[in-house]
């Protein structure tokens, strides 16, 4: 059936109003001169920018997230890509379980994953007073990502190339970082940027395992919010978006053709 | 001197022998084909002596010294892929110099090496190009190149012109069979086509499920074959089932054999298992056409191809179809009877399928 382009045109514009109009509204709300969350806003001023800039509460939620986020990342681009190695070029029956295994935090309710290592932390005695439950869970969460990318920047490639270096007198280690890690670069890009981006915006995660003490900043915003209703989280919220258009639009510039 | 051996060499994967017992020696500057349908394990000898996959059994020995465990950057092998396995990342020239990097050798030399390398494989003009922008030809000579410029003491080649169209495949055979002349190195070329490892090399191994079936000249492979599928393999052939008339020497070769019709066929090959009947092969090309009535044998032409250079007969006989090369000058249509002319002194006798022939 052929659909007028105008239509077309209309239902696409709709689309992006509904995926983005949440978004427009909450940076517009980080602009309220008002006291409360409210929209539209009322008047414009960059006062909870400056009320949120003096917040050691939401600058220590952003420091402990990212560095969370950082390091989950990279545990996750070290497993991940050994993963994806091992599912692409060596596994065997066994690839099929190997890629579920790896996808399921994605795959299940996030939730489950969560309420499942809790309940695991704590059969092992260590409980989540450690911060090692919370770093678990987000590896678990970003892991799929950095596999998933991993994995289509190999796949397609058989290992010839690799031989090929190891002939040409590369050791196994050589050939890795000289040959296979620039081909899979764009893949292990695209992948820490998702991962990051997960693990600095999960919730259900980070609030079922993230002990006492320092919180994540999604949680510090939610435990914020039930008391508080100001223009404050609306500016955290923005700033929080700018750091993923950021990462986004890097990745994208620096690998988006070749990936 | 050898430079290659391969002793009774096996490959296990799991349950199945894909290498029954390899044993071939492979001199100092040899030019050797490993020809054989899919999955005869060409591929499969050629990675062992690469050191990519472990062997089962047996050794593989370089120079007599057994390098069976050693690994593939400690072999001094140059490689050739089917798929090129160029590296993307790296313009031609970075492709050349990256085993040169791996030897250490200082930057001067390593452009030099690169230059005299590109110029043999004409090149130049190419230096910064990425493999992507080379046709299948130009990577084919860029991964012959990288292969080379390392000045290994032995050239692998996993089926390098599968990938090129026919022309181009022809040009190729003669410049690789050119620059491994004037290179002088010992070189294994694994392929599945006859034509190509006839035309270029010095001997061709014939290997069949995961042994060799016969390891010979591409002249002695293609007119006295060891097996009736070995014949079948590298060319046409027919097989003609003939009673013996008379023995003269069984071992040295003298068989009087008969036609139907009754005109007799002398063979003077060896035959030493000769018992009652004989089957004997006659290449297309050694049989020719002539007026009926005349020949050896009579039949009718039961269809007639022209492919330029020459014509393919199909001639119905008492011996069966047989296939018959002829002249385009010749003025034979389909449904004419002809007589047929036996090469007699090429003729070979096929060695029963079981019990090989000694
Ligand atoms: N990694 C492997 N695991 C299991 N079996 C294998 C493996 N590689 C090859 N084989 C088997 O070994 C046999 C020989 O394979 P090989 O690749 O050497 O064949 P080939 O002669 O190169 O054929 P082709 O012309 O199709 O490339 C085949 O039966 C194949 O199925
Ligand atoms: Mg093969």
């Amino acid at each position: 059936m052929q659909i007028a382009t105008p239509v077309l045109a209309l239902f696409r514009v709709c689309i992006y109003a509904f995926l983005l109009a949440p978004i427009v509204v909450v940076v517009l709300a980080s602009f309220n001169a008002g006291n409360f969350l409210t929209f539209p806003p009322q008047g414009l001023s960059l006062r909870w920018f400056w009320t949120f800039l003096q917040n050691d509460v939401f600058l220590d939620a952003i420091a402990y997230s990212a560095i969370l986020a950082a390091a989950s990342t990279a545990v996750s681009l070290v497993i991940g890509t050994m993963a994806a190695l091992y599912f692409v070029r060596h596994a065997g029956r066994e690839a099929e379980t190997v890629r579920v295994g790896v996808l399921l935090p994605l795959i299940l309710p996030e939730i489950l994953t969560a309420i499942a290592l809790l309940f695991f932390f704590y059969e092992i005695g260590i409980g989540t007073e450690h911060k090692i439950a919370l770093f678990t869970g987000h590896v678990l969460m970003t892991l799929p990502f950095v596999f998933l990318n991993v994995t289509t920047s190999l796949q397609g490639r058989d290992d010839s190339v690799e031989l090929a270096a190891r002939t040409l007198g590369a050791s196994r280690y050589t050939a890795f970082r000289r040959i296979t890690l620039p081909l899979i670069a764009p893949g292990l890009a695209t992948g820490a940027v998702f991962a990051f981006i997960i693990s600095f915006d999960t919730f259900g995660v980070s609030f079922i395992l993230k002990g006492t003490g320092s919180a994540p900043l999604p949680i510090q915003l939610y435990d914020y919010l039930r008391f508080n209703f100001t223009p404050e989280a609306a500016a955290v919220s923005t700033v929080s978006i700018l750091l993923t258009l950021v990462l986004v639009t890097a990745a994208d510039l620096l690998f988006g053709r070749k990936a | 001197m050898t430079e290659v051996s391969l002793r009774a060499l096996q490959k296990l994967y799991g349950k199945t022998l894909a290498l029954k017992g390899i044993s071939l020696d492979v001199a100092h500057g040899e030019f050797v084909s490993l020809l054989g349908p899919s999955g005869c394990g060409k591929s499969t000898t050629l990675k062992c002596i690469a050191g990519f996959e472990e062997v089962s059994d047996g050794r593989i020995c370089f120079d007599n010294k057994d390098i069976s465990r050693k690994l593939p950057e400690d072999r001094d092998i140059g490689m050739v892929f089917q798929s090129y396995a160029l590296f993307p990342h790296m313009t031609v020239a970075q492709n050349l110099a990256f085993g040169l990097e791996m030897r250490r050798l200082s930057k001067s030399v390593i452009a030099e090496r690169v230059a005299k390398a590109m110029e043999m494989v004409q090149l130049t003009p190419y230096a910064d190009r990425f493999p992507k922008a080379l046709s299948g030809g130009q990577q084919q000579r860029v991964a012959l190149a990288r292969a080379l410029v390392i000045e290994p003491a032995i050239l692998l080649l996993d089926e390098p012109l599968a990938n090129l169209d026919a022309k181009l495949r022809n040009e190729m055979r003669g410049f690789i069979r050119d620059l491994q002349k004037r290179v002088g190195i010992t070189t294994i070329y694994v392929t599945h086509d006859q034509d190509e490892a006839m035309t270029m090399s010095d001997r061709v191994v014939v290997m069949f499920d995961g042994e060799i079936a016969q390891a010979a000249t591409p002249e002695e492979v293609y007119d006295r074959p060891a097996s009736e599928r070995v014949a079948r393999f590298v060319g046409n052939a027919n097989i003609l089932e003939l009673p013996v008339m008379a023995v003269r020497d069984r071992a040295a070769g003298g068989f009087d054999l008969t036609l139907p019709g009754g005109t007799p066929l002398h063979l003077a090959a060896p035959a030493p298992w000769a018992n009652g009947a004989l089957r004997v092969m006659a290449r297309p090309e050694q049989i020719s056409l002539t007026d009926p009535g005349f020949g050896q044998l009579g039949g009718r032409v039961a269809k007639r191809y022209f492919s330029g250079g020459h014509v393919e007969y199909t001639i119905d006989t008492d011996c069966g179809p047989l296939l018959v090369l002829g002249p385009t000058t010749q003025a034979v249509h389909e449904g004419d009877a002809v007589g047929l002319t036996f090469d007699a002194s090429r003729l070979w006798p096929m060695a029963p399928e079981s019990g090989a022939k000694p």
